[in-house]
């Protein structure tokens, strides 16, 4: 049978998410958005570049795959790693892990909420463009823009006054941490709570009031049924380091609970596409492409009982009474991750102040004792696993790290569709359809370099394609 | 005494010349003729440092420029730019001049602000500069040294850098 004639749209890169990428629009012969897709069109070669490297290199090694959330990977190889030694960090190294990739959640999600997304959200979609950005917002509204600054500065200073740098630090190791925490650095840490507090609950209640001006765009912005997955404590509250992967559906029943995992080849498949590099992970029950999941800070809100710190639940109470127990809009990633950031926060402080957090036991030592380990956490754009097979002497074989950024793969795409079919009316290209095309991928705060650990970047261009694949139109930034 | 001297080493130090930035820094960080300055390393301009530079009465930036000749150093001021005129469609890093007006802006203080720059010779993968500019990091550090000092009166190059 013969394929439809269409056009199509190519918008390439994307701008203000982590790394570049390419979306292209096809239209049918009528001009009308038959389909979209979100290319990531970088190599990815992490997994084969650490093949023959010894474990105890792995955590440094994957932390150079991004230079905004290393601490995720460092945390998540880490993790692999204890399994090979089969050990358990002792509690208190466990907990400056905790520490440390909390301050990694509270500053990534700063970074695409203040600097990133507030442009847009300050100024609206349809707004110069030369203003939509962090400069315009430090004009227009400055105490926001301080207060990203601030809530950003506060996660990256945790980070580099535990691991020495603010970007690849050292610390997280496998079997624990490499140093006990200084009670000058703890009492640093605590006396600047306070301000990150108020920072983000004054960046929560102006979202609060700016969301009613989206509503528009909150029921085209990837809004559609589907599952969401992250990972839960004993209680079912919200765990960025361990415990258990919970999966909802769109109706909030729980297609899986209290999975290890370790097992997650048994419900997770990987697809790939000829016209991705990013790999498209889906819930095997449900098959390709319908088993489509969202993972991240909506998930995380959403599968879970409560987030388990006080302010950060009077806020989720709040959001299920505003967008519902299980919203459907990724546009809602943008509240959820603010909600995400005040618990980091808090739980940063409750961790501080445990009775053991300034013991010097935060460290186990073995040798390799297994030939297989996973690690997982929540990264800030969601579950990251990381998979090594060894040698007997300790020499990685084999390495599959399954990245946020591939779990919203089939969302992304869909989200993309949903928004062009609502915006795109012409075989014209508009800004402001580029412009929320390209927002709603910023939702997902989309790490490129993680998913496809690329080189270098791409111009911004969009192309329109007519049904033979000539270009109609083209749009650069 | 350097006092309220903020030095900013930025690049990627695994792309061969670009880490020239962050090594002069680290050199810096421990050079007498610099007691007192608060020196710092970066990979990109981003927006936290405008919060250092607010509070600094000179800022010392050192950067590599592709649009140079190979281990030429210039020195140049940078002015921030009026709102809204940052020059940049930037995503989630800062010019020099952006910085100094977001710190303007947010902070109410930009400093006096000079870029020392480099032209590169490699900007391939590598975890070390070539040896071109590795034999030229005396001449950025003493540059920086410089301005510092106020030997070195920045003066703008054209094309601008910044």
């Amino acid at each position: 049978m013969e394929a439809p004639a269409t056009n199509k749209i190519v918008i390439d890169p994307i701008t203000r998410i982590e790394g570049h990428s390419k979306i292209t629009i096809h239209l049918d012969d009528a001009g009308e958005v038959a389909d979209a897709q979100f290319h990531v069109t970088q190599f990815r070669g992490f997994e084969r570049i650490v093949q023959g490297r010894p474990i105890h290199e792995m955590p440094s090694i994957m932390a150079r795959i991004c230079g905004i959330c290393p601490v995720s990977h460092l945390i998540a190889s880490s993790k692999a790693c204890d399994e090979i030694l089969s050990v358990e960090p002792p509690p208190t190294g466990a907990d400056l892990r905790r520490i440390m990739n909390l301050a990694q959640i509270v500053q990534s999600n700063a970074l695409s909420f203040f600097h990133l997304s507030s442009p847009d959200l300050l100024f609206g979609f349809d707004a110069d463009p030369a203003k939509r950005n962090i400069i315009g917002v430090a004009g227009a509204n400055p105490q926001l823009a301080r207060d990203g600054v601030g809530v950003r500065r506060f996660g990256q200073q945790i980070i580099e006054w535990l691991g020495g740098k603010r970007i690849h630090p050292a610390f997280v190791v496998p079997g624990g941490v490499d140093a006990p925490l200084s009670a000058e650095t703890r009492d640093r840490i605590l006396s600047t709570i306070p301000e990150a507090l108020a920072a983000t609950e004054r960046a929560i209640a102006w979202y609060k009031e700016t969301l009613v001006r989206f509503e528009e765009d909150a029921a085209t912005f990837g809004d559609f049924p589907s599952a969401f997955m992250g990972l839960v404590d004993r209680a079912g509250n919200v765990d960025h380091y361990d415990g258990w992967l919970r999966v909802m559906d769109a109706q909030g029943r729980l297609l899986a609970d209290r999975l290890d995992p370790r097992g997650y080849q048994d419900y997770l498949g990987e697809a790939v596409e000829p016209w991705t590099y990013l790999k498209s992970t889906y819930w095997k029950t449900l098959g390709y492409p319908n088993g489509i999941y969202r993972v991240g800070p909506l998930a995380r809100v959403i599968v879970a009982v409560q987030m388990g710190t006080p302010r950060a639940d009077v806020e989720l109470d709040e959001f299920r009474r505003r967008v519902g127990r299980v919203p459907s809009s990724s546009f809602h990633y943008h509240y959820a991750r603010l909600i995400d950031m005040l618990h980091s926060i808090e739980r940063i402080e409750e961790l501080l102040r445990g009775p053991d957090i300034l013991s010097p036991r935060v460290r186990s030592f073995a040798g390799v004792n297994s030939n297989e380990g996973i690690g997982v956490s929540e990264a800030p754009r969601g579950t990251l696993l990381h998979h090594y097979k060894v040698d007997d002497n300790g020499i990685v074989q084999w390495a599959n790290l399954v990245i946020a950024t591939g779990h919203n793969n089939l969302a992304m795409n869909r989200s993309v569709a949903q928004v062009a079919k609502h915006y795109v009316k012409s075989a014209k290209l508009t800004e402001p359809m580029l412009n929320r095309v390209e927002a709603v991928i910023r939702c997902y705060d989309p790490c490129l370099s993680c998913s496809t650990h690329a080189l270098g970047q791409m111009p911004l261009q969009v192309q329109l394609l007519g049904p033979d694949g000539a270009v109609l139109d083209e749009l650069e930034r | 005494m350097s006092s309220g001297v903020l030095v900013v080493g930025y690049g990627n130090p695994l792309r061969t010349d670009d880490g020239i930035g962050p090594m002069a820094a680290q050199r810096l960080a421990d050079d007498p003729r610099l007691e007192g300055a608060t020196v710092l390393t970066a990979h990109q301009l981003l927006p936290e440092l405008a919060l250092d530079v607010s509070r600094a009465a000179l800022a010392v930036l050192i950067d590599v420029r592709a649009d140079a000749p190979p281990a030429s150093v210039a020195i140049e001021s940078v002015e921030p730019a009026p709102a809204g005129d940052n020059g940049t469609a930037w995503s989630h890093h800062l010019t020099p001049t952006a910085l100094g007006s977001l710190a303007l802006e947010l902070y109410g203080a930009a400093p006096e602000m000079v870029v020392v720059s480099i032209g590169a010779a490699s900007l391939e993968v590598g975890d070390r500069p070539s040896a071109e500019l590795e034999a030229a990091l005396p001449r950025i550090v003493d540059a920086v040294v410089g301005v510092v000092q106020g030997r070195t009166r920045a003066r703008i190059v054209e094309p601008s850098h910044a």
